[in-house]
């Protein structure tokens, strides 16, 4: 027997509310967190997730079907535009069966507000079904609309990585792995790997990331064994690269200048015991997820609100033995879990944001012992957040020298080390510093 | 696990009635697991075996909001029915159409479970309409028989022509 019909039509207009809200310049996860309001049901809140994420994913791909499918595009209320695309996105990618795809979407016009519309997205739906393959194959097959980048982005990317640049598109594209941190404090990664296995939910080591296991398939974080005990903790493999390149010892002071929500802060304290670690972050909602991460974790440290790079207002004068500073940045490493930051970031944030980071940067470096070690990190692939950053840096200061990364992960940089994104890593930028004594 | 192709009015198919299910084998569980995704999918509350073009009294359900009241329906009979009651309904095998028909609001079933263990089952209201809609299917009998004819055969050309536009 079929369920009441308007149960799938909230769905796809909750999908369709948050993708045209993402398109708007909101944040995904603070739209979707909205549109899950009215869908009270675990596993439709899973599809309207699937379907949001699909949607913003092939965003570009699917308007430029839009573009073929409706005559007028311009014209189209974007509500309803938005609501197409999610019904494209069930056609082309999802194995909802088409008819009930069609049906829940048209139905789902009345949700939105656009009643009026129902004959058109019905229509507009039923000759992608009967023109599929004419349809698609009339797009031009540029890099950029087939992997669903804005031209400004794919450019750019183009040219920070000159021969792989196809393949770094290509990996924003499939949803990256859900790899796991094993607190090494708590228990060892072939017993975490072991207990994994027996709850139905294989693993495998990371190359590269000693603490880290790749679940073969994703699984809900509280159903992991020892994710609430604080065992194991969710973290691409890339983030889990900060803690041992720091190269912290028992007793070090350390700062965390840009910490929330505190992933890597608390790799540091599971790897070192009797750190006097000092976290930061400037936005007082982020900074409740470190204090409770703590807490799942059986860690300490001091947590406090604050701009980094602004010192005087919280910095006691005593300097620090390590910095990890893991600064704002465009998120470009990180598409494959965030795709709307591909129609979120505008190319004029690039320069601001590299601006932000050599500020940081240079305030904090007076703040670092002779001998001391800086560790600079964003999840950006691009070599103005970089390389660009940590270069001109170099250049200025005369007691600032690079202390090499040697590592099988990624590949070296003019300064630094770089992983592209793909596969078992989200796309990193590290560079290691050191403060020469005198 | 795997989506099923559901069949559709007017396939022959679904007018066959199920044969009795004597062997409870893993063959028989994958065949439950894979139902009930594609009822899941669908979506729906409800499946029969003769609507995947499978000929078992097999039929699964899920009236919960929450997906979480699995049943299997194996074998069933009526065993009491009672108080007639208009109520509107829909099929997975005749999509888009929803129309009002006269089901009982109560009704006790005896059926056996995956396991083949035999249970009796109390229901009223939703459950007690998608028991009977899905033991009809088994049947070989669509909720469109409740109609009339007038309105069946609109809802048969429909059908045809729907089909003609999709291939």
């Amino acid at each position: 027997m079929a369920a009441n019909s308007t149960e799938g039509a909230s769905v796809r207009a909750a999908a369709a509310r948050a993708v045209f809200a993402t398109l708007g310049g909101r944040n995904l996860g603070t739209a979707l967190k909205e549109a899950e309001a009215e869908i009270p049901i675990g596993r439709d809140r899973a599809l309207l997730q699937a379907l949001a994420y699909g949607t913003v994913r092939d965003h570009r791909w699917l308007e430029a079907l839009c573009g073929k499918l409706l005559r007028n595009l311009a014209t189209t209320p974007p509500e309803v535009v938005a609501l197409v695309e999610v019904g494209l996105h069930q056609l082309r990618d999802t194995r909802v069966p088409p008819h009930a795809a069609v049906s829940a979407t048209v139905s789902a016009c009345d949700l939105i507000g656009h009643a009026h519309a129902r004959a058109l997205v019905n229509a507009v739906l039923r000759r992608y079904l009967r023109e599929a393959r004419t349809l698609e194959a009339a797009l031009p097959g540029t890099p950029a609309l087939r992997f669903s980048c804005p031209d400004w982005l794919a450019d750019t990317i183009r040219r920070d990585w000159p021969t792989t640049w196809r393949a770094v598109l290509e990996a924003g594209q499939q949803p990256g792995p859900m790899t796991l941190r094993v607190n090494v404090r708590a228990t060892s990664t072939s017993a975490a790997s072991k207990a994994l296995e027996a709850a139905g939910m294989p693993a495998c080591a990371v190359a590269g990331a000693p603490d880290a296991l790749r679940l073969h398939t994703p699984h809900a974080v509280h159903q992991l064994p020892g994710f609430d005990n604080g065992t194991l903790s969710v973290q691409d493999a890339a983030a889990q690269l900060a803690a041992p390149l720091l190269d912290a010892r028992p007793g070090m002071r350390v700062l965390d200048a840009c910490a929330a929500p505190g992933g890597k802060t608390m790799h540091l304290l599971e790897r070192t015991d009797e750190l006097d670690l000092l976290a930061l972050d400037s936005d007082v909602g982020r900074l409740k997820r470190i204090t409770e991460n703590l807490e799942r974790l059986h860690l300490t440290a001091e947590v406090h609100h604050a701009e980094a790079d602004n010192p005087q207002r919280w910095w006691n004068g005593k300097p620090f033995d390590r910095i990890l500073l893991d600064a704002p940045c465009s998120g470009t490493g990180v598409i494959r879990r965030h795709p709307d930051i591909k129609w979120l970031r505008r190319p004029t944030d690039i320069p601001k944001l590299a601006a932000q980071q050599r500020t940081l940067l240079e305030a904090l470096w007076p703040l670092l012992a002779p001998g001391g070690v800086l560790l600079y990190v964003t999840c950006s692939i691009l070599d103005a957040e970089g390389a660009g950053v940590v270069e001109g840096f170099l250049r200025k200061h005369r007691d600032a020298q690079e202390w090499r990364i040697e590592a099988e992960w990624g590949e070296a940089a003019r300064v630094g080390r770089r992983i592209a994104p793909g596969g078992d890593w989200d796309g990193f930028y590290y560079a290691r510093l050191r403060r020469l004594e005198g | 696990m795997a989506l099923l192709p559901i069949l559709q009015l007017p396939d022959p198919r679904l007018r066959e009635r199920g044969a009795r299910v004597e062997t409870f084998d893993e063959k028989l569980h994958a065949l439950i697991a894979d139902m009930f995704e594609t009822m899941y999918a669908a979506p729906g509350i409800g499946l029969a075996a003769t609507q995947v073009g499978v000929s078992l009294q097999l039929a699964v359900m899920d009236c919960s909001e929450a997906h979480n009241e699995q049943r299997v329906l194996i074998n069933p009979e009526v065993l009491a029915e009672d108080d007639l009651e208009e109520m509107e309904e829909g099929c997975l095998s005749i999509p888009d159409v929803q129309e009002k028909v006269r089901r009982y609001n109560h009704i006790t079933v005896r059926a056996q479970d995956a396991a083949g263990q035999s249970y009796e089952i109390k229901a009223e209201g939703l459950l007690a309409q998608c028991l009977q809609h899905e033991i009809d299917h088994l049947n070989g009998k669509l909720f469109v028989d409740y109609l009339s004819r007038l309105k069946r055969d609109r809802i048969k050309k429909k059908m045809v022509k729907l089909h003609k536009r999709e291939q």
